[in-house]
C-alpha cells in the first residue's frame, strides 16, 4: 500500500501538505507533521509535490 | 517598445524600478536569455559600506537550485538588503529570513506552531467580515465625495492590516503607526516616504525602535493577561523547553508585520490593476467563484510582490556549469523566475485558469518558503470575491503611482471610481 515517508530533518512545518490534503495530513499543536492513512491518492500526490523543504515521498 | 541591450542594463538604477512593469519584464527576458547571472555594482547606501557587486539570477532553475541548498547559499548575511547590513541591524529587521540553521530551524518551529494552517483557520475567520467591511466603507467613501477611491488606501492595504493587527491583538489606536512604520521599513529608500535619503538608515531605526516599543508593551501585558493572539503564542511557545528571546519576539513581530502588511496589500493593489487591464479575465472570475483558487495564484505569479530575496555563497560554489567564488552574492530574481517561458507557457500572458502554476511568488523550495503563504492566499482569495460581489461598478480611471524600489513590487496609489456611486 502507498504511504508517506517524512524526513523530519528537513519538515519545516510549512503546512503546504495539510492544505492540499487536509484529512491525512495535519500539524499537531507542537507543530509537528502527522501523516494518516493516504485516502485520496491525487491530493497526496500534489501534496508531495508542493513540499517547499522535499520533505515527503511516496513510497509503495 | 524596443528591446533592451544588455549593455544598457542596470538594476540598480533606481529609476529603473519606478518604471512599468513591461520594462521590467522586456530586461529580465533579456537577461534570461543572454546573462543569467549578470552582475551588477552596488546601489549606493549613505554610511554603508558599498560591497562587491551581486549576480542578478533570473532563471527560474537557478533560482530553485539556489533556494534549496541552504547550507551553500546563506541567508545570515541578509537577505532582504543588498548590501551587508551591520550584523545586529541585519537580525533585527530579517528576523526569520535572514537567518540560518541551526538557530532559523529552531525559531521558526516555534513560530510555526502559532501558524498552522488549523491555527490560522480559527484566527483568520474573520477575514470575510474585515474584507465586507472595507468595501462597505470603500463605497461610502466614494458616496460621500465625488465618486472616486483610492484601490490602495481605501482597498488594498486596510484588509491585510486589520487582518495581521487583530491576529496579533494589536489595540486600534496603534494600527495607523503600524501602517505608517512598516512603509517606512519596505520603503526602498523611495523619496516619498523616506524624504531624505541621508537619513535612510536613521528612518529605518526610528520605525524598528517604534514597532519594538510597541511589542514589549504587549509581550508585557500578555504574559500578565495572555489571550487568544498570536502574540501570546509568541511570548509563551516553548520548543525543547525554549523560549523565544525578548529581540527575536521583537524582531519577529516587526517581520509578521512588515511581512503580512505589504506583501498582500501590494498583491491586491496590482491585482486589481491587472484585471483592470485584462477585462475578459476579471469578467470570467466575477463569473466564476470556482475559479478562485488558480486565479489566486495567478495574482501571486503575476504580481510577485517580492521581486527578490538575496543569498552569499558558503564557499566556491557551481550553478549551471559556472563557477563562482565564496562569498558571491546572489540576488533570487522570483519577478523573472515566475516568466521563464522553460516553465511557464506563454508567460506574459494572465491567465488566471492556469495550471498547474509552480510560481515562486512565495519563495522558492527550501527553508524559507513564505511562513504567511496560506494567510495571503486566503486574504487575496476573500478580497476578489468581495470586490467581485460588492464594486461590480470598481473602475481603474488612471495610472498608478509605483514605489521605487527593488525590493517590494508596490503601488503607493491607485486612482479608481464606482461608477454607481454618487
Amino acid at each position: 500500500m502507498t504511504r508517506v515517508v517524512v524526513d523530519r530533518e528537513v519538515c519545516m512545518s510549512a503546512g503546504v501538505c495539510e492544505m492540499e490534503a487536509p484529512g491525512v495530513f495535519e500539524l499537531d499543536a507542537d507543530g509537528v507533521l502527522q501523516v494518516g492513512e493516504v485516502t485520496d491518492a491525487d491530493a497526496v500526490e500534489t501534496a508531495v509535490r508542493s513540499c517547499p523543504t522535499g520533505a515527503l515521498q511516496l513510497v509503495d | 517598445m524596443p528591446t533592451p541591450t544588455l549593455d544598457a542594463i542596470d538594476l540598480s538604477d533606481r529609476q529603473f524600478w519606478g518604471a512599468p512593469p513591461e520594462q521590467r519584464h522586456a530586461v529580465f527576458d533579456v537577461l534570461r536569455r543572454e546573462s543569467p547571472f549578470a552582475f551588477f555594482a552596488e546601489p549606493v547606501v549613505p554610511y554603508i559600506p558599498v560591497g562587491p557587486g551581486y549576480h542578478a539570477v533570473t532563471r527560474y532553475a537557478d533560482v530553485e537550485a539556489i533556494s534549496c541548498q541552504p547550507a551553500l547559499f546563506a541567508s545570515g548575511s541578509g537577505a532582504v538588503s543588498i548590501a551587508d547590513m551591520p550584523p545586529d541591524l541585519n537580525e533585527f529587521y530579517g528576523s526569520l529570513i535572514s537567518m540560518d540553521d541551526p538557530r532559523h530551524g529552531k525559531i521558526r518551529r516555534i513560530v510555526a506552531k502559532a501558524f498552522t494552517p488549523r491555527v490560522l483557520e480559527k484566527l483568520v475567520g474573520n477575514v470575510q467580515a474585515v474584507a465586507d467591511d472595507v468595501v462597505a466603507r470603500a463605497r461610502r467613501t466614494a458616496e460621500d465625495g465625488d465618486g472616486t477611491i483610492d484601490v490602495v488606501a481605501d482597498l488594498a492595504a486596510p484588509i491585510p492590516l486589520r487582518v495581521i493587527c487583530d491576529m496579533m491583538g494589536i489595540p486600534e489606536d496603534d494600527r495607523a503607526m503600524v501602517l505608517q512604520q512598516s512603509n517606512v521599513i519596505l520603503s526602498g529608500g523611495d523619496p516619498e516616504l523616506v524624504e531624505d535619503e541621508e537619513y535612510m538608515v536613521t528612518a529605518f531605526l526610528k520605525a524598528g525602535e517604534l514597532l519594538a516599543g510597541l511589542m514589549a508593551r504587549l509581550a508585557a501585558e500578555r504574559h500578565a493577561h495572555p489571550a487568544d493572539d498570536l502574540t501570546t503564542a509568541l511570548v509563551t511557545t516553548e520548543v525543547d523547553g525554549e523560549r523565544l528571546t525578548n529581540q527575536e519576539i521583537a524582531s519577529f513581530f516587526i517581520l509578521l508585520l512588515v511581512a503580512g502588511n505589504e506583501t498582500t496589500r501590494n498583491a491586491i493593489s496590482q491585482g486589481v490593476l491587472a484585471l483592470s487591464e485584462h477585462p475578459a479575465e476579471r469578467d470570467r472570475w466575477a463569473a466564476d467563484p470556482g475559479l478562485t483558487r488558480t486565479a489566486v495564484e495567478e495574482v501571486v505569479r503575476w504580481t510577485s510582490p517580492i521581486t527578490w530575496m538575496r543569498r552569499t555563497a558558503t564557499r566556491d560554489v557551481e550553478l549551471s556549469g559556472r563557477s563562482f567564488p565564496a562569498g558571491s552574492k546572489f540576488l533570487l530574481f522570483y519577478a523573472a523566475a515566475n516568466r521563464d517561458p522553460d516553465v511557464f507557457a506563454d508567460p506574459h500572458r494572465f491567465d488566471l485558469s492556469r495550471d498547474p502554476n509552480p510560481h515562486v511568488g512565495f519563495g522558492s523550495r527550501g527553508p524559507h518558503f513564505c511562513l504567511g503563504a496560506h494567510l495571503a492566499r486566503r486574504e487575496i482569495g476573500v478580497a476578489f470575491r468581495a470586490f467581485a460581489d460588492a464594486l461590480p461598478d470598481l473602475e481603474v480611471i488612471g495610472p498608478p503611482a509605483r514605489l521605487q524600489s527593488s525590493f517590494v513590487n508596490g503601488l503607493k496609489r491607485l486612482p479608481a471610481r464606482l461608477a454607481d456611486a454618487r
